[in-house]
C-alpha cells in the first residue's frame, strides 16, 4: 500500500464517521411513484388493445377486399352479387 | 437492504395483481438500498430523488423479468437495476466541471495536504469535511470508478458483494479500484500543483 493509500484510507475513515443521511423517502415520493408506475402499467394496456384493435381492423379491410375481387367479374355480367356476400359487404362497409 | 420482517416473494405477487398498497409498501422496503447506489453515484441532493424516482418505476415495468431470473434475491436484482440507471444518468450529464483548490473549505484543504504529505498527522477537523471532501474528489471520476471507491471505501463492501451488486467480475471489480485509486492520488496532486502555482 503507497502512502498515499493509506492516508486516503484514513480520510474515507473519518469521511465514514460522519452522520448519515436520511435514508427514508421524501412526503410524497412514495405515493407519487406508485401512482406513476399504475399509469403507465394502465397506458401500456390501452396501447395492446389498440394494436390488437387496429390488426382487426386491418384484417377485415383485407376480406373486404377479397370479397369484392371475387364478386367483380359477376358484376360485369349483371348479375346481382350472391345475397351472403352481398349481406356480409353491407354489413362490414356500416361497420367501418 | 430491505428489512428482514418483509416478504418480498408475497409483496411481489401482490404487487402484480395491481395492489397499490403492495407497491408502496416495496418501495418503502427498497428506497434505503436505492437511495444508497443513487448518493454514491451523484453527490448533488437536488438530482437524487429524481433517479431514485426513474429507477423505480423502471422496477415497476421491468418486474416480470425479474420473475423469469429465480435464485437471485430481489435485493442484487434491484441493485443492478440502480446502478445502471445511475451510470446511464451520469454518461447522459457529461463530465463534471473541473474541480479547484479555491472550491475547499480550510478543513478541506487540510485533508488534502494529508493525503499528499503523508508525514503530517491527519488534520482534527470534523468528519463531515472528510466526507466533503472524499465526495468532491469523487466526483471528478468516471462513473464506474466512483461507483467501486464509494462501495468499497465509503461504504465497506468487499469486492465480492461489488461483484455481486454491479454484476461485474471479482477481478474487473479489482482493477477498477486499483486504477481508481492511482486517478485519485493523481487529481489531488494535480488539484495541490494548480494552487502552488496560483499562489505565485
Amino acid at each position: 500500500m503507497t502512502s498515499f493509500d493509506a492516508s486516503w484510507q484514513a480520510c474515507a475513515a473519518r469521511a465514514r464517521q460522519a452522520p448519515t443521511r436520511e435514508e427514508t423517502p421524501p412526503c410524497g415520493f412514495t405515493g407519487r411513484v406508485v401512482a406513476r408506475a399504475f399509469a403507465r402499467n394502465e397506458a401500456g394496456q390501452a396501447e395492446v388493445f389498440g394494436q390488437l384493435a387496429f390488426r382487426m381492423l386491418a384484417g377485415a379491410v383485407a376480406l373486404l377486399i377479397v370479397c369484392a375481387l371475387l364478386e367483380a367479374p359477376h358484376l360485369r355480367g349483371s348479375r346481382p352479387l350472391e345475397t351472403g356476400v352481398e349481406n356480409a359487404v353491407a354489413e362490414l362497409v356500416w361497420s367501418l | 437492504m430491505a428489512s428482514s420482517e418483509f416478504d418480498s416473494a408475497q409483496c411481489l405477487e401482490r404487487v402484480r395483481q395491481h395492489d397499490q398498497d403492495a407497491a408502496v409498501a416495496l418501495v418503502k422496503a427498497l428506497y434505503p438500498l436505492v437511495i444508497r447506489i443513487v448518493r454514491s453515484h451523484c453527490p448533488r441532493r437536488s438530482d437524487e430523488e429524481d433517479l431514485a424516482q426513474e429507477i423505480f418505476l423502471k422496477l415497476f415495468s421491468r418486474l416480470d423479468q425479474y420473475e423469469a431470473r429465480t435464485g437471485i434475491p430481489l435485493e442484487h436484482w434491484v441493485s443492478r437495476l440502480a446502478v445502471r440507471t445511475c451510470l446511464d444518468a451520469l454518461r447522459a450529464k457529461g463530465r463534471r466541471p473541473e474541480l479547484r483548490m479555491g472550491d475547499l473549505s480550510e478543513d478541506q484543504r487540510a485533508w488534502l495536504e494529508f493525503m499528499i504529505a503523508a508525514e503530517i498527522a491527519p488534520p482534527d477537523s470534523a468528519a463531515v469535511s472528510a466526507r466533503e471532501l472524499v465526495e468532491n474528489l469523487l466526483s471528478q471520476l468516471p462513473p464506474e470508478d466512483r461507483l467501486v471507491i464509494s462501495l468499497l471505501d465509503l461504504e465497506e463492501k468487499s469486492v465480492k458483494e461489488i461483484g455481486k451488486i454491479t454484476g461485474w467480475s471479482v477481478s474487473l471489480v479489482k482493477v477498477r479500484a486499483f486504477r481508481a485509486r492511482r486517478k485519485l492520488r493523481q487529481l489531488a496532486e494535480a488539484l495541490k500543483r494548480a494552487n502552488h502555482y496560483d499562489e505565485f
